[in-house]
């Protein structure tokens, strides 16, 4: 698929050392357009919704802010740690600066943890919501799309 | 006629196109080698009282590194953390837009600019705080690695033979990790020291495995003992000030450190029953709770010294006969309820923004001064 220019210089800008040590793309070497793409046909063949993840993300990151670093039990059902370091991370699309907020969830059914997890961080939601990129394969932040079904219980 | 000119022209023009691109790109070649080299220029450092001679090029943060003048910068120099302020009295162009989110409207008109982010290219006079030419570079190996709690180590360095760090109790330093696994560059992240000043040829720490985290994700998966490791310090506003006044400590995790580092020099210099200390430490399970003996010991011991562990999530395995609930619940009631209202209180705070930011509203709450409350808020 072709690239636009706003997503190949997104694409620059998500390489190691440039906007985080570790870059948004692992050891994934696809066109971003394409990662999308496969990860949207992925979730459509789940049946899970972005709109409906990202809503349930943000609403587990708030409630495990509320920990103060700490991992809190969210509705009996997830335990929540979210960790954040002073300053902002911005967009490799360019389109604004997020604070350094990671969430750590982990599936705990009746409090008794699942080892099941996904991490995400505060941009990592803003590029799954706005752009459905959930990040390239080997990418720390990747979100694969079933883990995300199973944890998100969607 | 008209044939043979046609002819002439369909080799003659892409030989001139050719020909052109080359002059351009020779052009562009050329002038990137006058445009970009800066050539040597000079740091002036708080009105002459320090002098650099240095190459231009590179940006005002590593620069001054390579000269052994270290500003903060819990990113590294990415941009990202917003610490590497100086106040630059030169001319250096405008603020980029990568430093506007850092800045207050009072900086900008100042001229206080991130050195990450500033290019050095000319002559430039700069203004830092004199206490930064204290921050010196040190070699350390890893001489003990301990597990603490499931996710917490303490982290005990040598520092190379001769090199002793001088820092106040509460101060931080930076670490600094090698290239590992997929991420291709050293990395630098703060923390605070757990150490006792008077122990000057070593340095402590506690790190907390943070999910995803580049340093901390070294420390508890790659990190061995004999490594050697460098660290900068040491950094930050944080340490105790010399009055009477209450002291109303609160930390969880790793924000323990600076307030071991803290109690232990108030134990050796005979000051732990000068003033009322009161130290709130918050934790989810009794799993995640440490130093819980040594406090205890140091609460028996000192009358003046009020420890208060609390748990927000305390399984039934734990047995919790203690304070429940966030520790900023607990903080408050304690504050409404416990400490007397009418000493002076001072807030001294360790722990992530968003932990601080909760503090400070209790804190404010039960009418303690703002400027009285102290943290370095890099968590």
């Amino acid at each position: 698929m072709k690239m636009s220019p706003e997503f190949t210089k997104a694409q620059a800008n998500m390489q190691p050392g440039k906007i985080t040590a570790d870059g948004f793309l692992g050891d994934d070497s696809r066109p971003i357009v394409d990662i999308i793409a496969d990860d949207e046909a992925e979730m459509q063949t789940l049946g899970v919704d972005f709109d409906a993840a990202v809503a349930r993300m943000r609403y587990l990151m708030a409630e495990g802010r509320k920990g103060l670093e700490e991992p809190v039990t969210v509705d009996g059902n997830w335990i929540v740690r979210v960790s954040e370091a002073r300053g902002f991370l911005p967009s490799p699309f360019e389109d604004g600066i997020f604070r350094k907020v990671n969430a750590q969830v982990e599936l705990a059914p009746g409090g008794v943890r699942s080892g099941e997890t996904i991490l995400y961080s505060e941009l990592g939601l803003h590029l799954l919501e706005k752009y459905h990129f959930l990040q390239g394969r080997g990418a720390p932040f990747r979100l694969e799309p079933g883990q995300l079904r199973k944890v998100l219980q969607l | 006629m008209e044939l043979h000119n046609l002819e002439l022209a369909y080799f003659i023009a892409p030989l001139a196109i050719s020909g052109i691109s080359a002059a351009l790109a020779a052009l562009v070649s050329v002038t990137d080698r006058i445009v970009n080299n800066y050539g040597d220029a000079v740091i002036n450092i708080n009105d002459g009282s320090k002098s650099l001679d240095v190459k231009g090029g590179t940006n005002m943060l590593l620069t001054l590194a390579e000269n052994q003048i270290f500003i903060p910068s819990a990113c590294g120099g990415r941009g990202s953390c917003g610490e590497c302020k100086v106040k630059v009295k030169s001319d250096v162009g405008p603020h980029l837009p990568t430093e506007i989110p850092y800045l207050t409207r009072e900086q900008i008109d100042g001229n206080v600019r991130l050195s990450c982010q500033v290019k050095i290219k000319s002559d430039v006079d700069i203004e830092i705080p004199d206490y930064l030419f204290k921050i010196k570079q040190y070699t350390g190996t890893v001489e003990r690695i301990r597990d603490v709690t499931h996710d917490i180590k303490e982290v005990y360095l040598k520092l190379e033979d001769g090199q002793a760090v001088d820092f106040r109790a509460g101060q931080y330093g930076q670490i600094e990790t090698p290239p590992y696994g997929k991420v291709r560059e050293r990395t630098q992240r703060a923390y605070s020291m757990s150490s006792r000043p008077s122990d000057s040829n070593h340095a402590e720490f506690l790190i907390r495995l943070v999910p995803g985290g580049i340093v901390t994700t070294y420390v508890h998966e790659h990190l061995k003992e004999g490594e050697k490791i460098k660290i900068i310090a040491p950094f930050g506003e944080f340490y105790v000030r010399d009055t009477d006044a209450t002291m109303i400590c609160v930390a969880g995790g790793s924000g323990m450190a600076p307030f071991k580092s803290i109690f232990y020099d108030f134990i050796e210099k005979g000051r732990m029953n000068e003033r009322d200390i009161w130290y709130f430490f918050g934790a989810r399970t009794r799993k995640d709770l440490f130093y819980l003996d040594e406090l205890q010991q140091m609460q028996d011991e000192y009358e003046r010294f009020h420890f208060i562990a609390a748990l927000s999530e305390p399984q039934p395995e734990d047995n919790w006969t203690g304070e429940t609930g966030l520790i900023t619940e607990v903080l408050d009631r304690y504050l409404k309820n416990e400490i007397s209202p009418d000493k002076p209180k001072e807030g001294y705070l360790c722990g992530s923004p968003g932990m601080l930011d909760a503090c400070m509203d209790v804190m404010r709450s039960n009418e303690m001064a703002e400027d009285r409350i102290y943290f370095d808020k890099f968590a």
